[in-house]
């Protein structure tokens, strides 16, 4: 273990975190909100702790290994979860504790989009922005993460993606990986974000909202800038524009580098696992949609299909943005919606969630099991599109699958133990743990009225859930920090 | 497919079932409660339908291979659970979804009942229930002990080699023979001890031996609508929680123990260590969190009733002596996940099975080491001997098509009008084999609808036949030369 390097890491991470306090900074200049001071401070407060870290050990510049990728990528989440909470700390409007400032901060940062604010409408822009802004931040880094370091990790059979041949590098190296992929990635991910809110805007929002919304759009985060979400709006077209950069928000963001570097829109339909995230999407907002005519709980079938269409890609991108209250929707909407936010977007999108690849090994692993307990003797192999996937992908995956059962269970249950009804808990995990937003119950519009300790087991739920649990989990083994 | 050996089995079975029709119409003709006729007509039906069924095929003497095995269990469950129905439907004011419920729940060891006024029903039909269960705890031996672990069901294929009688032979009949009579011999008693200690501690004998019945076959169906609670004494309690704690044991082990006379080889079981080690865990908890939520009102006793519902709900035998749906916190949901556990492989029990758990935690705790040390070989160990990874991956699976089961179980019965907390406790309580749920189901499912009931159904025998059992059936492959 090299803390040094770690720790070099950590110093510029700081210091480039810092530089985000300065856009809000603007905007509250802009907008003359005088909320520019908390941003100050903070970014003061980050760079000189940056600077202070980094300062000692500047010169080392050692190749990073696996193990500290560990490290690095479990400190990026919290570290900076933990500043990204200062300007709510120190800002006048809203007042929030401590417990709430972090856990909307880690929500922004982890791009969940579950809430402690109400009276959003009433906040001065400057904080407004920040908070779409710190999900836009956070989901570039949900890419980079995946795509660049848990791929060299292995981290629940994401060394899948080691190799994949339409990303834009092939280095075994983390910190080389990292930088080739950040600057590719980023143009593609500004490219979408500036398309998405130029569309926005022409579907009529204003300029701000437009901006801030896609902010939150493209990074499937979910804040909005009102109270009410997208359903402020009341536009079919927005929410039209809303659903296809949700989508391409929870496509693999490879794909999308692949798809402009080649110009081919083939590239899409040629993956496997774009191919099945699509057509799941389809196939449950089809059942969404076919029940809510059915029930003929809207006032127009036109209604209906846009409000399950709409839904049904917000929550399985894990955006969370709504329109509509989906808790109260009949029978068992509300929580097929949860469960599909459990298999969440693609691996390598800024979505949430199981991620889809996954499902797919894992519903083709058990046909293989059952195959098996007919055919003992027969040697079946698992094949995600023409590739053969190796034994240990498909252990990780089993073991990613257990592993993420298991933690869901434990936040249940300690969410009912702070006094939630089980619906409640039952939703209140899979919109953390899956970076998802909103949940059922109590916490359907916000985390206002929950516990303290709830907020915390929230706040914990979504760092599980961005750092993949394993990523964690390391860290608590012995062998980890023996030499 | 062959089907003529398995017609000729089935019609035998049924023949042999018919006779279960007997005992309670003896009961009836003593307790002179009027229903022996009702169970004497089951009796010459299932019979002549037996006959009808073996008589065509009764020379096809060939022996049975591995997947006649899975068949025939998945017919032993289900046809035999909607025979047992007919004395029901004879007796009772019930429909037909809701007798074979209440067979099908019997048979499994679910003890899930729709019936409701219990105490006033008729002697004879109240031990036949029972005796169902204690029936279905004798099907469940011979499937745990000789089926699954030839056929490999969720890693099952670990027992292949640690059954008693003639193991290897991969030709069922003699295995089934062998195995079933040493095993059905602790079985019976096991519950003569029951019976008799309950007798000991106060129950009266129809009820003592009715009560080791379901106690035994971890079954949990009780003649009185307050279940174990209706006695309302510790001392019943905690019989129960003994005798529970023994059927939730490996039968296999228990064969090993009383063989040598020794008590060491449970000690050394890795299974049981983690059963009891649950267990204790569990109740201790659960104890704990009651008194710190001052939910004890009558001191002592509520000791005894935090370990009672501990022991009863995690082995999945479902008895109850209080209400704990309405315990605080998270107690109510933390005893159904308990049941997902459930209890040791070759027991009664039912839920996934301790040993599963203890391979899929030391299967996990491989993966983060992997992580750590990506080039490393390590190896899945149980006690001293290392586990195959088929046997790992099947592990896995199961695991994985549990879950998938369940939650796909879960939006069915909630399509079909059932709230969140109650399809969530009546899927589990069902898939688990455990009984009693939450909400709308704590204490009977007389309130859920038809379809609904078909539904659990399938749960109940998806669980009992530890699910591929079942899902093979319906796979073309199957059924394929």
């Amino acid at each position: 273990m090299k803390f040094s390097v770690v720790q070099r890491i950590l110093g510029v991470l700081l210091m480039g975190f810092s530089i985000t306090m300065l856009p809000p900074m603007l905007v509250s200049f802009y907008y003359a909100d005088s909320g520019s001071l908390p941003f100050y401070l903070s970014f003061l407060t980050s760079l000189l702790l940056g600077l202070a870290i980094w300062f000692p050990v500047r010169n080392d510049r050692r190749e990073l290994q696996a193990r500290e990728g560990f490290m690095v990528v479990t400190m990026f989440w919290v570290v900076l979860g933990l500043f990204a909470a200062l300007p709510f700390l120190l800002a006048m409007q809203p007042h929030l504790t401590w417990t709430e400032a972090v856990f909307e901060a880690v929500s922004g940062l982890t791009t969940t989009g579950a809430t402690v604010l109400t009276g959003i409408d009433e906040l001065p822009a400057s904080i407004l922005w920040y908070r779409q802004q710190l999900q836009w931040i956070g989901g570039l880094a949900v890419v980079v993460i995946a795509l660049a370091i848990l791929p060299l990790l292995g981290v629940g059979g994401m060394q899948l993606y080691r190799s994949e041949t339409s990303g834009p590098s092939k280095h075994d190296k983390l910190l080389p990986r990292v930088r080739k992929m950040t600057s590719s990635f980023l143009g593609v991910y500004v490219a979408i974000t500036l398309a998405c809110a130029l569309a926005y805007w022409l579907a009529g929002m204003s300029g701000f909202d437009a901006a801030a919304h896609a902010l939150s759009t493209v990074s499937t985060g979910g804040f909005s800038t009102h109270d009410a979400s997208m359903a402020y709006f009341g536009s079919s077209m927005i929410e039209g524009v809303a659903i296809v950069f949700m989508i391409i928000g929870g496509i693999s963001f490879g794909l999308h580098f692949a798809a402009i570097h080649n110009r081919t829109l083939r590239e899409y339909w040629r993956n496997a696992e774009c191919r099945a995230f699509l057509l799941a999407l389809l196939a449950v907002a089809l059942v969404a949609m076919l029940y809510l005519m059915f029930r003929d709980e809207h006032d127009s079938l036109g209604k209906a299909f846009m409000a399950a269409a709409f839904q049904v890609v917000a929550v399985m991108t894990t955006t969370g943005f709504s329109t509509d209250d989906f808790s109260t929707w009949p029978a068992f909407l509300p929580v097929l919606l949860m469960f599909i936010s459990i298999m969440g977007a693609s691996g390598g999108s800024t979505g949430g969630g199981m991620k889809v690849v996954r499902f797919q090994l894992l519903f083709k692993q058990g046909v293989r099991e059952v195959e098996r307990v007919i055919h003992p003797q027969a040697e079946i192999p698992v094949k995600l599109g023409k590739r053969v996937v190796p034994d240990r992908v498909i252990e990780a995956v089993w073991g990613f699958f257990a592993t993420y059962t298991f933690v869901y269970v434990i936040l249940m249950l300690l969410f009912l133990a702070t006094g939630m009804d089980q619906v409640s808990a039952f939703s209140a995990v899979a919109a953390t743990l899956n970076n998802l937003g909103p949940g059922l119950g109590d916490v359907a519009s916000n985390f206002t009225q929950t516990t303290d300790f709830a907020k915390w087991v929230g706040v914990a739920g979504m760092l599980l859930g961005r750092l993949e649990i394993f990523t964690l989990l390391v860290l608590l083994t012995p062998e980890f920090w023996r030499h | 497919m062959n089907l003529q050996p398995v017609q000729r089995i089935l019609g035998l079975l049924l023949m042999i079932f018919s006779f279960a029709m007997l005992p309670p119409a003896g009961v009836s003709l003593i307790y002179a409660d009027g229903e022996a006729l009702h169970f004497a007509e089951s009796f010459l039906l299932l019979l002549a339908v037996g006959a009808m069924i073996w008589y065509p095929v009764r020379n096809n003497r060939r022996d049975l291979r591995r997947r006649d095995g899975a068949l025939i269990v998945a017919l032993f469950w289900s046809v035999l659970g909607i025979a047992g129905a007919a004395p029901l439907l004879l007796a009772l004011d019930l429909n037909f979804s809701e007798a074979a419920f209440e067979a099908v729940s019997g048979l499994t060891t679910t003890g899930a009942t729709v019936i409701t006024g219990l105490d006033e029903l008729p002697k004879s039909v109240l031990f036949y229930r029972q005796m169902l269960q204690w029936f279905g705890g004798m099907g469940i031996i011979v499937l745990a002990v000789a089926i699954l672990p030839l056929l490999g069901v969720g890693g099952m294929q670990l027992y292949r080699a640690e059954a008693p009688g003639p193991s290897k032979d991969t030709k069922l009949t003699p295995r089934i023979t062998e195995t079933a009579k040493t095993l059905w011999l602790i079985y019976l008693l096991f519950t003569v001890l029951c019976a008799v200690s309950y007798r000991l501690v106060g129950m009266n004998w129809f009820d003592a031996i009715g009560h080791s019945f379901s106690t035994i076959a971890i079954g949990g169906f009780s003649p009185h609508d307050a279940s174990l609670g209706h006695f309302n004494s510790a001392a019943v309690e905690m019989v129960a929680v003994v005798f529970m704690f023994i059927a939730g044991i490996n039968f296999a082990l228990h064969f090993q123990a009383l063989r040598r006379g020794r008590v060491d080889a449970y000690a050394r079981d890795p299974e049981f260590r983690a059963y009891a080690f649950l267990l204790l865990v569990l109740s201790v908890f659960v104890s704990l969190y009651l008194v710190a939520e001052n939910w004890a009102s009558e001191g002592e006793t509520d000791i005894v009733r935090a370990v009672f519902q501990s022991v009863s709900i995690m082995t999945t035998t479902g008895f109850t002596s209080s209400d704990f749906s309405a315990w605080p916190g998270m107690l109510p949901v933390l005893l159904i996940l308990s049941s997902f556990v459930g209890a040791c492989a070759n027991s009664t029990g039912g839920g996934m099975k301790v040993i599963r758990w203890v391979l899929l935690l030391k299967q996990g705790w491989r993966e983060v080491r992997r992580l750590v040390h990506p080039h490393a070989q390590f190896v899945t160990k149980m006690g001293n001997r290392a586990v195959g990874e088929r046997v790992v991956g099947a592990v896995w699976g199961f695991f994985s098509v549990y879950v998938a089961v369940f939650a796909l179980m879960m939006i069915l019965t909630m399509a079909l009008g059932l709230d969140h907390v109650t399809a969530f406790s009546a899927v589990a309580a069902c898939l688990n084999n455990l009984g009693p749920g939450l909400g709308e189901v704590a204490a009977n499912y007389a309130s859920v609808p038809d379809s609904v009931k078909w539904v659990l159904v399938f749960a109940m025998l998806l669980g009992r036949l530890e699910i591929f059992t079942l899902l093979i059936l319906l796979t073309p492959a199957f059924w394929r030369r």
